[in-house]
């Protein structure tokens, strides 16, 4: 076995524009030790991960293997990035999918051996604890099993340092519980893991060390011995403050019921009651995995129920915020415009049934510079903004939509401060006597921001909701 | 000379950064698959001089070609939902048959063949969609599929052979097809028409120019250079016989350009064309945002299966008989067109009027290289290698975007 190396990282430095996402990370990883990597969405986690793994570029800093210095860590050897896609092919089984990639074992000329390639890939997933036949095709595997054949993929390529990307976060506990001995049994080994994670228990149970990011600098390196939950969570929270109370928002007497959920399944989702109405903004949060956003996709009516039924009056407009900006967001290589007015175009038909694209053009401009977005031509390409201001057009589509019933699944992932205090003041502005607003974000920052009342989704199922003013971040985040 | 201030004056003072800026625009980037066209067909004039630069034969390789343009319309329209339709060629093969076919052999009004071609369209199309969208049929197993279906029923209906009106056969309309009729090159389309259209794309070519104006130029002042640029557009179109070309547009054509405008109209000025966009382009996010995305997709095959029908009662029309392998060759040329559609004066949408011309150019480059003395056994391989150019030049545009 080879030995593991020693990683620092000096100095890293990155933007996206004007949008600082990285500050200067200095950090050195010792062998031997399990690191948990914490921090709310947008504090700079998944960009460090992707710059070790060489998807982005460094603006300044430097990474180091033991004294050696290296552009990026995806194309070492000693390096392995299990990420929540895990990148097994479903259709093939466990054995070709560890054979994957390394150099084949050959019987005579170019037949391979296969005897031998059954044997080593039994021997890999033996090490992660994993006691399945390997002609097993993948596809017929838990996701716990799957996350076992990536680690033993991982480690079989030599890997001596392994970064886990929230790859506990889908998972059933007595999966994620089989992941973790895997892991520790690696770090026992002499091997370095990083892994990123939302879940306090697990970091708590298992790490050696927890580095918490906060606006992309780390603002928290201590052993795992000296913290215990509420410590912790008070340092994920630490800027709680920012951005969030602000009182332009006017007090609503709730109106009628605009839509109800009734024992509603679908997807992950079910059975859901809950009943929104106008002059309320309702938030709920969960683990990914909990089903939390297809209760967005079942209330905004783009997934129907199996199961159960929604209460909803036909006339009643409804529009989304999807929670994965990227796939389900925009349109790339349209312009802003049509990515503004996508949601309510009838809105600029004139008598011939044609569209008016002139005053289209200007209600667009409008809504692009009311928005403050930057470049703020509503006729440039919406592909090349960055995630903020992706996020800045998407809201402007639903506003243009006007419906009674928003929602707004991840508000601000991944945007920064300024943005996320923006977009907060839009969803205050939205509260009205005839406007249900439904926020879901697994950010509870999100939620204290601007719900009257929070509830946590919990394996599909929404428990009671409480009044914001009678919770507190600690205890939400002890309820998730 | 300084910087230029914030009124903006004088055209001289800042020149050079308008050529610099003109260089590096996207419109020209967009426009130089354009330019190397016209480039290319100077260097056809020089090397085969009037032979080449013939008005009247150049209408005609349009007229005889426009049942592939309609064909490029029709996966045009599939292509934007992000669907291929490969069954255009079998679809349009059916309605040529059709359309001589039951007046030759069976006798019937011409009025209620056309409507069973349309029908046949719609049919087909409708077939298309369901089984793509509803049963999530692989697009391209699904239309060969229905391709080879629609051309054989034709051979079914009609004994595989050659058909064409006899002596003792019922006749087809003499406004249909044969001298001076739709089919014929000779039957010219009003010029009138075409004039009042010119016209309309001079104002469009002026408005468009008008609206990119440069930073630090005052709106008057580029009003007067759009107009200028537009006036001498025109002007070098008339030093190359633009009222010759105008006075050769024969019915056939006229019809392309009608097909053509009406699409355009319903891709641009609808809520089905911006919706249909945005399907192609990212279903997922279109479906979340409250697009029918189902719905826009079935109606795309249909669309095109109503176009592909079109294209087969052109070519009834242009040719006066069938025969069993008129349509197969025709899906080369169709895709090539309306990928060609999106590399010509734009970055990588596919639209009716970059399609249209793109087969236009398309036919002219082959047509002088037969003129120059290559067999004409080439025209597939020169189709070919436009469609996989056309579509790596594309991909490279949508990548840079």
């Amino acid at each position: 076995m080879t030995k593991t190396p020693r990683l620092t990282v000096n100095g890293l430095k990155k933007s996206f524009g004007s949008n600082r996402v990285l500050h200067g990370i200095d950090l050195a990883f010792e062998p031997g030790q399990f690191i948990g990597l914490m921090g709310p969405n947008g504090a700079g986690k998944s960009t460090l991960i992707k710059i070790l793994d060489g998807l982005y570029s460094a603006d300044e800093g430097s990474i180091k293997l033991d004294d050696e210095v290296v552009r990026n860590l995806g194309s070492r050897k000693e390096c392995g990035f299990i990420h929540q896609d895990l990148g097994l092919i479903e259709d093939m089984t466990i054995c070709e999918n560890l054979r994957l990639g390394q150099a084949p074992m050959k019987l005579a000329g170019p037949i391979l051996n296969l005897k031998r390639e059954r044997e080593a890939a039994a021997e890999a997933i033996s090490r992660v604890g994993l006691d399945r036949d390997v002609d097993t095709p993948v596809s017929a595997l838990s996701p716990g099993e799957k996350t076992l054949v990536a680690v033993a993929r991982t480690l079989d390529r030599g890997a001596r340092i392994l970064f886990v990307d929230e790859a506990t976060s889908t998972l059933p506990a007595a999966d994620s519980r089989r992941l973790m001995d895997a892991l520790r049994a690696t770090v026992d080994d002499g091997a370095t893991v990083i892994m990123v994670s939302h879940k306090l228990s697990e970091i708590l149970d298992d790490t050696d060390r927890v580095v918490v990011l906060l606006d992309g600098e780390v603002s928290t390196d201590e052993p795992t011995v000296s913290l215990d939950r509420e410590s912790l969570v008070e340092r994920l929270v630490a800027h709680e403050s920012e951005g969030a109370v602000e009182e332009d928002a006017v007090a609503c007497e709730p109106g009628e019921e605009l839509i109800a959920l009734e024992a509603a399944c679908a997807g992950r989702a079910g059975p859901v009651n809950l009943s929104l109405r106008g002059g309320e903004i309702t938030g709920l949060t969960g683990l990914p995995g909990s089903g939390l956003h297809d209760i967005g996709f079942l209330v905004h009516g783009s997934m129907k129920p199996v199961r159960g039924k929604v209460k909803v009056d036909r006339k009643i407009k409804r529009a989304l915020v999807p929670p994965h900006r990227e796939t389900q967001g925009g349109i790339p290589l349209n312009s802003i415009r049509e990515n503004l007015t996508l949601s309510s175009l009838d809105r600029w038909r004139n008598l011939g049934r044609l569209l008016a694209l002139r005053r289209e053009e200007r209600d667009a401009q409008r809504m692009t510079t009311d928005l403050n977005v930057v470049p703020g031509d509503a006729a440039g390409p919406y592909g090349v903004l960055s995630g903020g201001n992706k996020q800045k057009v998407i809201f402007g589509r639903v506003l243009l939509r006007e419906p009674q019933v928003y929602v707004l699944c991840e508000p601000t992932r991944g945007v920064d401060i300024k943005t996320r205090t923006e977009i907060y003041r839009l969803i205050r502005k939205l509260r009205s006597r005839d406007v249900a607003v439904l926020v879901i974000s697994s950010d509870s920052e999100d939620l204290f921001a601007v719900c009257d009342r929070i509830g946590v989704v919990d394996d599909g199922t929404v428990e009671e909701l409480v009044p914001a003013e009678q919770m507190n971040t600690q205890q939400l985040e002890a309820l998730v | 000379m300084s910087s230029v201030t914030a009124g903006g004056k004088v055209a001289s003072a800042d020149a050079p950064s308008v050529l610099k800026r003109f260089a590096t625009s996207p419109t020209l980037q967009g426009s130089l698959t354009t330019i190397a066209f016209l480039l290319l067909f100077v260097g056809y004039w020089i090397w085969l001089g009037d032979t080449f630069v013939n008005v009247d034969a150049r209408l005609l390789d349009v007229h005889q070609n426009a049942p592939i343009l309609v064909l490029g319309l029709a996966v045009m329209v599939t292509l934007i939902a992000g669907q291929f339709d490969l069954s255009v060629g079998g679809m349009c093969t059916l309605t040529t048959f059709l359309s001589i076919g039951l007046v030759v052999d069976k006798d019937w009004a011409f009025g209620m063949v056309l409507a069973a071609c349309i029908l046949a369209g719609l049919v087909g199309g409708l077939i298309n969609g369901l089984l793509v969208v509803k049963l999530g049929v692989n697009t391209f197993i699904a239309t060969l599929g229905t391709g080879g279906v629609f051309l054989g029923i034709s051979n079914v209906l009609f004994g595989g052979t050659q058909l064409a009106p006899t002596e003792k056969s019922p006749q087809l309309p003499t406004w249909f097809t044969g001298d001076g009729s739709l089919g014929s090159f000779g039957e010219k389309f009003p010029s009138i028409i075409v004039w009042i259209g010119l016209a309309a794309c001079a104002y469009g070519l002026f408005r468009w120019i008008q609206a990119r104006r440069p930073e630090g130029r005052t709106a008057s002042s580029w009003t007067v250079v759009s107009a200028a640029i537009t006036v001498v557009i025109a002007a070098i179109l008339f030093a190359l016989n633009l009222p010759a070309w105008v006075n050769g547009v024969s019915v056939t054509i006229g019809v392309l350009a009608l097909i053509g405008l009406i699409l355009w109209v319903v891709l641009r000025y609808t809520t089905y064309g911006r919706y249909l966009y945005a399907t192609g382009a990212n279903p997922e996010a279109a479906r979340l945002a409250g697009v029918k995305t189902d719905r826009e997709t079935i109606t795309a095959f249909v669309i095109g299966g109503l176009l592909a029908a079109t294209a087969g009662v052109l070519l009834a029309a242009n040719q006066g008989a069938a025969s069993p392998d008129i349509g197969t060759g025709f899906l080369l040329p169709a895709f090539a067109a309306a990928f060609l559609g999106t590399v010509i004066m734009s970055t990588g949408r596919f639209h009716v009027w970059g399609t249209l011309i793109g087969g236009t150019f398309l036919v002219w480059v082959t047509q002088g290289l037969i003129v120059g003395g290559v067999p004409f056994t080439w025209t597939d391989v020169i189709n070919g290698v436009v469609l996989v150019a056309a579509v790596a030049v594309s991909t490279i545009f949508r990548r840079r975007a």
